[in-house]
């Protein structure tokens, strides 16, 4: 087996003796649980079905934010001990002599890792989705489309906090890319405020913090694939409401700005294996 | 002919102001068990891992195994214990044995055979099975000492590598360096314990604030020159001037001890004396030994050391 795949075994085979994988499973399922029996609670007292389905989309668009909040706090802490610990603690010390090059190591714990996080999106919300449309009979639009957005996202704090593990210590790496993801959330927010009153040089600033940390416009796609048609369309007919609402979007994330996500991942994970194989451990 | 198994040139490693290591110039043949020495902080640690491409020269120029530092092939040929020996603690040494069987290109089928053997060879065969983390420190350094072992290397780094042991231990790791030299393979050997180094080692170099100060075999390093320690009674000036031109003189009656006599001159020495009636109740010819001598290098004040291997007057 190459070494980069012996690594990314390695990296899952650790999360999944340490119990994260069994502690995020069951944290999940107590959440599922909770939401499922909440949709079936507002099922049973609602008279108006039209008002309900507006309701519940809205809450489903809550439900997945908080649900990127877990997957972006998850990636952050996954990631950010990921190389950082191994150095502290002596384990690189042993391993890295080995005849395969940092590059390979940096790479095969980015894919344990994000083949983890993928997982962990795609398993977790698939069962939230489900749930819900079992007990509640409600069926987001595009649920797998979304999962995909919430994958993308994970992805990205995933890539930072690698990076910052290739030189920071696993707390500081944590905290910078959770950090970076609230940048990000905000800027979109107060982006779309500016665009309201027409203040261009915020609007900018804020674009220029929403591509150094594509994160809030991932979720915006997340969002986008989770809106009913209807309730776009009362987004698009009210701008301050557009403006102002972070869980929503009446657009799907533009070509170039995924292309940009894409080439600013593969940068940054560059970048994680040039800064490692410059580093004296 | 076969490259060196360590050949280096003028390799230095600054860390900003901070030398670590000073130009070191050596070279170590295929074959050998060479003793690398120096006190806490002296650039040992740093050699090491500039050999292994944990960290990078700021200047010179060093081949390992006829490689260049890092070649993928020449560190398939490379063991190494670290001083700070810390492995998978969710995982069994069997498993972190096999992690690093695999990382070497070790083929699958006869892989759990070569790891048992090696659990065998460092003492952890009943523990193969157990956490690493519910290890003594002790027995993890035994794992590291088999993680080294591991895939017959030709050339086995092992950085005080009887840090954690116990006597049985070190006794072991001895042994296993001798195994490793009797089939040819070349070990570097980092560490305090200066008796254990003089046991095992064919070259030593000692180096003392990044420089090398004094290189060369153990009976090069330590010279022909011994001392000899004398109990003596009735003692008088004619037998005091017959002590003195045999050598220096320290006196710390009964005790007289002759400093600077080659082990050919003891018996004429005690000829002499008892030709002066002078009564001898013993004699203990010592060789200088390499702390010793490691000490006077490193220009310790009171250099004089009290080998245990000779008993306290007192």
């Amino acid at each position: 087996m190459p070494p980069l795949l012996t690594i990314a075994f390695l990296t899952l085979r650790e999360a999944t003796r340490r119990r994260v994988l069994l502690f995020l499973g069951g944290a999940s399922l107590i959440a599922i649980g909770l939401s499922t029996w909440g949709f079936v609670k507002l099922d049973e007292g609602s008279t108006q079905p039209q008002a309900l389905i507006a309701v519940e989309s809205v809450l489903v668009v809550l439900l997945a934010f908080a649900f990127s909040v877990v997957l972006a706090i998850a990636a952050a802490f996954l990631a950010s001990p990921a190389i950082a610990s191994e150095v502290d603690s002596g384990v690189a010390l042993a391993l890295l002599p080995r005849p395969f090059s940092r590059a390979e190591y940096v790479f095969g714990k980015w894919l344990g890792l994000a083949t983890l996080l993928v997982a962990f999106t795609f398993v977790v919300g698939g069962l939230e989705f489900v749930a819900i449309g079992i007990a509640a009979g409600y069926h987001p639009p595009h649920p797998l489309g979304a999962l995909a957005y919430l994958s993308a996202e994970g992805l990205a704090l995933l890539t930072l906090a690698l990076l910052a593990s290739t030189r920071l210590p696993a707390i500081a790496g944590g905290i910078a890319a959770v950090a970076a993801f609230g940048a990000s959330w905000i800027a979109g927010i107060v982006g779309g405020i500016a665009g309201a009153l027409h203040n261009d040089g915020v609007q900018q600033g804020a674009t220029a913090i929403g591509l150094l940390f594509p994160t809030d416009g991932l979720w915006r796609g997340a969002a986008f694939e989770l809106q009913p048609v209807a309730l776009m369309l009362a987004q698009e007919a009210n701008e301050s409401m557009r403006a102002q609402n972070p869980f929503a979007t009446t657009a799907p994330p533009a070509g170039a700005f995924l292309t940009w996500t894409c080439c600013w991942m593969l940068a940054l994970l560059a970048g994680a294996a040039y800064s490692f194989t410059r580093r004296d451990i | 002919m076969t490259a060196a198994a360590i050949d280096t040139l003028a390799v230095a490693k600054r860390y900003g102001a901070k030398t670590a290591l000073h130009d070191l110039t050596m070279t170590v043949g295929r074959g050998e068990v060479f003793g690398f020495l120096g006190p806490n902080g002296a650039g040992k640690t740093t050699a090491v891992k500039i050999f292994l491409g944990l960290v990078r020269p700021t200047s010179g120029a060093c081949e390992v195994l006829g490689k260049p530092l890092g070649d993928r092939e020449a560190r398939r040929k490379i063991g190494y214990l670290p001083e700070l020996f810390r492995y998978q603690s969710w995982m069994t040494s069997a498993e972190v044995l096999d992690l690093h069987g695999e990382l070497l290109g070790l083929p699958r089928a006869g892989r759990a055979k070569t790891v048992g053997d090696v659990l065998e060879l460092v003492g952890l065969q009943a523990r193969a099975n157990d956490r690493v983390g519910t290890y003594s420190k002790g027995m993890q350094q035994r794992l590291g000492l088999g993680v080294a072992l591991l895939g017959e290397p030709d050339l086995v780094f092992l950085d005080e590598p009887t840090s954690a042991l116990d006597p049985v231990g070190r006794h072991d790791v001895r042994t296993i360096v001798e195994s490793l030299k009797a089939r040819g393979a070349t070990v570097f050997l980092n560490s305090h314990l200066l008796t254990e180094v003089e046991r095992v080692c064919d070259r030593v170099a000692v180096v003392d604030k990044g420089r090398v100060v004094a290189s060369g075999s153990i009976d090069e390093m330590l010279g022909a020159s011994t001392s000899v320690r004398l109990h003596l009674g009735s003692v008088n000036p004619d037998a005091l001037a017959i002590l003195r031109a045999f050598g220096t003189l320290e006196i710390d009656a009964p005790w007289f001890v002759v400093g600077g006599i080659t082990d050919g001159s003891v018996p004429e020495l005690v000829r002499r004396l008892v030709a002066a009636g002078v009564e001898i109740h013993a004699v203990e010819p010592s060789r200088t030994t390499l702390e010793e001598r490691f000490l006077q290098l490193l220009k310790v004040p009171d250099a004089a050391v009290i080998d245990d291997r000779i008993p306290n007057p007192a």
